[in-house]
């Protein structure tokens, strides 16, 4: 690790104790992060342990968010279903992130025609109502877990590859680049561990907005019916089935509705601490 | 819809509400539509769909464009409430021998554009169905016929090749496509704007359609029937969503379905404020299995998955207790042709189960099998707790697979499936479950079960002109078939209709009928 | 996506945008310029739309005949509507019509309705609904990120800041139920279902619309409030205000005429960007409502292989936002006081 990435944490870490938001949206993350793993292991059910004599139970103390319709405990698919959803939108933001962050920055760092062609693709992509892009994709490729990954991932990916160009376009010029192009360093070492470093706060803080945002899209997407698919629980499944019934048996959406507004909260408030620790503005202002 | 929000407001203004109250006050009465009146109007709601595609009868193939087709044709026949066939169009009708129909048709029927109806019509609309250029998804229905003989303008002879016995269900106004279409009309506008503009001799003509959103029908003045229609005016929308239907009519947007999701029938049935008809429906749940691929090429294979399931448990998940287990494709509602003995292979028996599956060839395990379904909703759960509980019982390796409806559609027909779940929802006729699911030419065979003692059975069938006897042949025709595993049947469902009370006068038929209602609702 | 457009910081903003090289001086040309990368990528997307479309699987032919469609039947609607043809001539076709302004005819889920015809009668709705899900978030977000940015720090500021990260964090169509739950089924206050379009009753739609219209302000006044918050605190913060306040002038006038004006241009901006989320992302609580949208209309025709108004919508959305875009880089321009004054 180089010096000034180490720096660059400590400081961070520093920071964070005074930040209360994002301490608290760390928690929120964490505590879901562990609930989903480990808590899911300790339900006494399984995800897809049906119990046909217990069918559209309410909340008790044995299923604390009820049963579905198939007299499956819904908090433990409601644990099970966000690791999925977690995974999914993972998977998808990693993807939009290193495709869009390789191909930003060497656009930027390049220029020329390439550049031109990247950023109209960005445009094109970005100028595209997401939800429908997404969904238009799943139509195209077919429903399944793996297509909502890649739907998300090309809705994410402009935002990604806009920011790195841009960030990029910044930092070419700073000394330390210009030094290292002098010395000749080969361009993937110069991007890699000259730019990368530098423009990596703002990419990161994108990230965990984008992975809230791919958990909603997943969450949408599954809900009309096109997304992950049973018996595979995931949020977005677990609300589509339970809104079927709803009227007979609120909880099943109402409390999956909840347990994804917390995964949510905890995302969106440790991105907007993150952001506001990265923005070297704020910093500055909380600094003085 | 765009009286509903106008006559809620309305219904604001009586109850003291709040902030709603102030928006209702406010309301110039100017804007409440003339023709909308407390009697005036049916609001009717199809649930579950927004998709039509045509008004044409003998274009149509999807169940809600057949919902408001019954409202603006008739055909020669009906059923009436006990499921006889009586007639419509035609005055009378009778067997004149083994193979000719002879109808008198009614006098001074009149089409929406005006015309009347004479016999040209009924020949022309059947013609146009048998003609290859047309190319109507309903040939099927009329291709037993030879020819159409006019006697006079109110007298025609229907000839087939050989005694057709569906041939009087086929000429319902039913899922059949043969509703009798003027020939002047269809000639002068071509069959593209007949499918928008279409003109029958039915209760109610068409105002205005709105692709995805709704239809609007008017009353028309000259129907035969005495005294109907009731209402002036009826307002057709198509709801995306099922369980919005029943949000619409409890929230009194609309004053009748042509649905209920299953699982709000319970509380539904306990709303004093709303009506509910249900009855066991003419339709058929089954997983499809592909007997050209291993491991459905082995019948002992099918046996052991027929037998490892609880379909009572099915019917308690997917259908909310709403529908009866299964053990055959005819439903009970056909019942001269229902056998009400469960049928062993098509019965949970996990012993028997596990035994047959040591017989077969796959006894040591077949990898994954994939199940086909579609949708968001109940169709998904008919395979998820297929798959579940075969797999508990026999550690077979069953998957869900979920595609669009018309992709599971297009796979079955060629061939590219080992397992799906697949159903049909009313057909009037045995042979339309036998014949054509079952037969190895029936077109609705996609599976490659061939048997030629059900066959032959089939053929008799199909030609038997007394009830009685053509029910035992395909109650023998059914064992046949059930005891080969052929297809999983798994239940057959009720049939809903919500309505407000104030709705009177619609008779709930099993096949799902709809529109051939509006003519005899009146709003109490 | 079922989420509105969430709001970069500020400095993010500034240099994500003003990376540009172009950024500086917003001429004519400049925006001549523009206008022509937005024709090129209006076609381009058309091009890739129906490149993508016709190499998935799935037939128009079936969505309009049914699970009943024999093989003649099929043959005889392909052939019908040219889908036997090669792919370019096909494309050609559409093309030359569309730039003539024809964009042809529904193929399967209005069958034979011309296409514009069915843009006509969703636009209007489209447009409704989002303005007034706007009008009602800058609303609730000028009173709410106001008071939080004048009350910083207290617990005005701590609660409308609770306020906007959970309503950023509810999935916008399960708050709808929740919603319709409450409001239509409960209460009975609103209708539950069932949307009258503006063009046949003005009240009518304000009165259906007022649900959905909620459940999609929700998130965007969040996002709204959080916007205008942080950039009046910038704002504030300016070397401009603390001169012009040692000059004498009132609190009030500061404020109105250097501060809230400085910062209206990042918070007319973070609306514009709505325009997505309005046009599409909307889809499901279009659903839940049974409102006529643009974006159902697209997702409806893509499920049922209708090609052409899969396009038209295409061109629609396309053109929209771009137009969106370019108003609200105008607004800005307008707003800057350095260019006014």
């Amino acid at each position: 690790m180089s010096p000034r990435r180490r720096q660059l944490l400590a400081r961070l870490a520093g920071s964070f104790r005074g930040n209360l938001t994002a301490t608290v949206g760390a928690a929120i993350t964490l505590f879901v992060i562990v609930a989903c793993s480990l808590g899911a292991a300790l339900m006494p059910y399984g995800p897809d342990h049906a119990d046909f004599l217990a069918l559209l139970s309410p909340p008790s103390l044995s299923h604390p968010f009820g049963t579905d319709s198939f007299g499956r405990d819904v908090l433990t698919r409601v644990l099970y279903g966000a690791r999925v959803s977690l995974v999914v939108s993972a998977a998808g933001i990693a993807i939009a992130a290193a495709l869009g962050t390789s191909l930003g920055m060497i656009s930027a760092y390049k220029g020329g025609g390439a550049d031109v062609v990247l950023m109209r693709f960005a445009d094109l992509l970005f100028a595209f109502p997401s939800f429908v892009l997404a969904l238009f994709l799943m139509v195209v490729l077919g429903f399944g877990t793996i297509n909502v990954s890649l739907a998300i991932a090309l809705t994410y990916f402009p935002i990604f590859a806009r920011l790195a160009r841009n960030m990029t376009l910044l930092v070419r010029e700073e000394p330390f680049v210009l030094a290292a192009r002098l010395m000749a360093e080969p361009t993937p070492r110069i991007l890699l561990r000259e730019i990368l470093p530098n423009i990596a706060a703002p990419l990161i803080v994108q990230a965990t907005i984008g992975i809230a945002f791919g958990i909603v899209i997943e969450a949408g997407l599954s809900f009309i019916g096109v997304g992950v698919q049973p018996p595979t629980p995931s949020l977005g499944v677990i609300m589509a089935d339970g809104r079927e019934y709803f009227q007979r048996a609120p909880w099943v959406l109402t409390m999956t509705g909840v347990a994804i507004s917390c995964a949510l909260l905890g995302l969106n408030l440790f991105g907007d601490g993150l952001r506001d620790l990265m923005d070297p503005r704020l910093r500055q202002r909380a600094q003085q | 819809m765009s009286t509903s929000a106008k006559d809620a407001i309305r219904r604001r203004t009586v109850l003291s509400a709040g902030a709603a109250v102030a928006a209702a006050g406010v309301l110039p009465l100017g804007l409440v539509r003339g023709a909308y009146g407390a009697t005036g109007t049916l609001r009717a709601g199809i649930a579950g769909y927004n998709v039509i595609n045509t008004l044409d009868p003998g274009k149509h193939s999807l169940i809600p464009e057949a919902y408001v087709i019954w409202a603006l044709f008739n055909a020669l026949l009906k059923f009436n409430e006990k499921m006889e066939v009586v007639p419509d169009l035609a005055e009378s009708f009778s067997v004149k021998d083994r193979t000719t129909l002879a109808f008198k048709l009614r006098k001074g029927v009149k089409f929406h554009d005006g015309s009347e109806l004479t016999a040209d019509d009924v020949k022309f609309t059947i013609e146009r169905l048998q003609s290859d250029k047309y190319a109507s998804p309903n040939k099927g229905k009329v291709s037993a016929i030879q020819e159409v003989k006019i006697l006079d303008p109110y007298s025609i002879e229907i000839v087939t090749k050989q005694a057709f016995a569906p041939l009087l269900a086929f000429l319902t106004n039913a899922r059949t496509g043969t509703q009798i279409v003027p020939r002047k009309a269809v000639e002068a506008m071509g069959d593209d704007a007949f499918a928008r503009q279409p003109i029958g001799t039915g209760a109610y003509k068409i105002k205005t359609w709105k692709a995805n959103e709704s239809v609007s029908l008017v009353a028309h003045d000259g129907y035969f029937v005495k005294g109907q229609p009731a209402l002036a005016s009826v307002e057709i929308s198509l709801i995306a969503e099922e369980s919005s239907g029943v949000t619409a009519l409890k929230g009194g947007q609309i004053d009748l379905t042509s649905t209920a999701p299953f699982a709000d029938v319970p509380a539904l049935e306990q709303d004093k404020s709303i009506k509910i008809l249900k009855q066991p429906g003419m339709n058929c749940r089954f997983i499809s299995v592909n007997h050209r691929k291993p491991p459905f090429d082995d019948v002992h294979f099918r046996r052991a998955i027929s037998m490892a399931f609880d379909r009572s448990a099915m019917v308690k998940v997917v259908l909310f207790g709403e529908g009866v287990p299964s053990h055959g494709l005819i439903p009970p509602s056909l019942a001269y042709a229902y056998d009400p003995k469960p049928r062993e292979t098509a019965v949970f028996n996990a012993e028997r189960a596990k035994a047959e599956l040591a017989k077969s060839k796959y006894a040591s395990g077949f990898g994954e099998i994939p199940c086909l379904t579609w949708g968001s909703s109940w169709w998904k759960r008919i395979v998820e707790v297929f798959a579940l509980q075969v797999n508990q019982t026999l550690g077979t390796k069953f998957t869900v697979e979920v595609n669009e409806a018309n992709t599971v559609f297009q796979r079955q027909k060629s061939g590219d499936f080992l397992a799906s779940v697949w159903g049909w929802l009313g057909p009037v006729d045995p042979d339309e479950y036998v014949g054509e699911i079952l037969s190895t030419k029936g077109w609705r065979n996609f599976y490659g079960y061939s048997n030629p003692k059900l066959d032959e059975l089939a053929e008799q069938g199909r030609s038997e002109l007394d009830l009685a006897k053509r029910g035992e042949i395909y109650k023998a025709a059914e064992n046949i078939a059930i005891e080969d595993a052929a297809v999983l049947p798994c239940f057959c469902s009720n049939i809903h209709n919500l309505m407000t009370t104030q709705v009177q006068g619609f008779t709930q038929l099993p096949y799902s009928n709809f529109g051939d209602q509006f003519a005899a609702i009146r709003m109490g | 996506m079922a989420a509105p457009e969430r709001e970069p910081s500020l400095g993010w903003l500034r240099r994500m945008y003003g990376g540009r090289k172009v950024a500086a001086p917003r001429s004519l040309a400049y925006f001549a310029g523009r206008l022509l990368g937005a024709v090129v990528t209006v076609l381009a997307g058309a091009l890739v739309v129906y490149v993508v479309m016709k190499a998935a699987p799935g037939d128009p032919a079936l969505a309009v005949l049914g699970e009943n469609a024999r093989p003649d039947a099929v043959a005889a609607f392909r052939h019908k509507h040219h889908l036997d043809e090669p792919f370019a001539e096909q494309f050609w076709t559409w093309l030359s019509g569309m730039l003539r302004g024809d964009f042809g005819l529904s193929l399967t889920i209005a069958g034979g309705i011309p296409i514009s015809q069915l843009i006509a009668a969703r636009l209007p709705i489209t447009a409704f609904i989002g303005l007034y899900a706007v009008l009602i978030a800058v609303a609730v977000s000028l009173t709410m990120g106001t008071i939080a940015a004048v009350r910083r720090g207290r617990a005005a500021d701590t609660i409308a800041t609770s306020i906007a990260v959970l309503g950023i964090s509810m999935p916008d169509f399960w708050l709808s139920y929740m919603l319709v739950f409450a409001f239509a089924l409960g209460w009975r206050i609103f209708p539950a279902y069932g949307f009258v379009s503006p063009t046949e009753s003005a009240l009518g739609a304000l009165y259906s619309g007022f649900l959905p219209a909620l459940a999609i302000a929700a998130p965007m006044a969040a996002v709204f409030s959080r916007m205008l918050r942080t950039s009046l605190l910038e704002a504030a913060s300016r070397e401009c205000v603390v001169v012009a306040r040692s000059f004498g002038f009132s609190a009030r006038f500061v404020f109105l005429h250097y501060v809230f004006r400085n910062a209206l241009i990042p918070y007319v901006t973070i609306i514009g960007l709505q325009i997505r989320y309005l046009l599409g992302g909307v889809v499901v609580i279009e659903r839940i409502f049974g409102i006529q949208g643009l974006g159902s209309l697209m997702v409806d025709a893509a499920f049922a292989r209708d090609y052409p108004t899969v396009l038209a919508c295409t061109i629609v959305f396309l053109t929209i936002v771009l137009l969106v875009n370019l108003v609200v880089d105008l607004l800005c321009m307008a707003l800057d006081p350095r260019r006014s004054a």
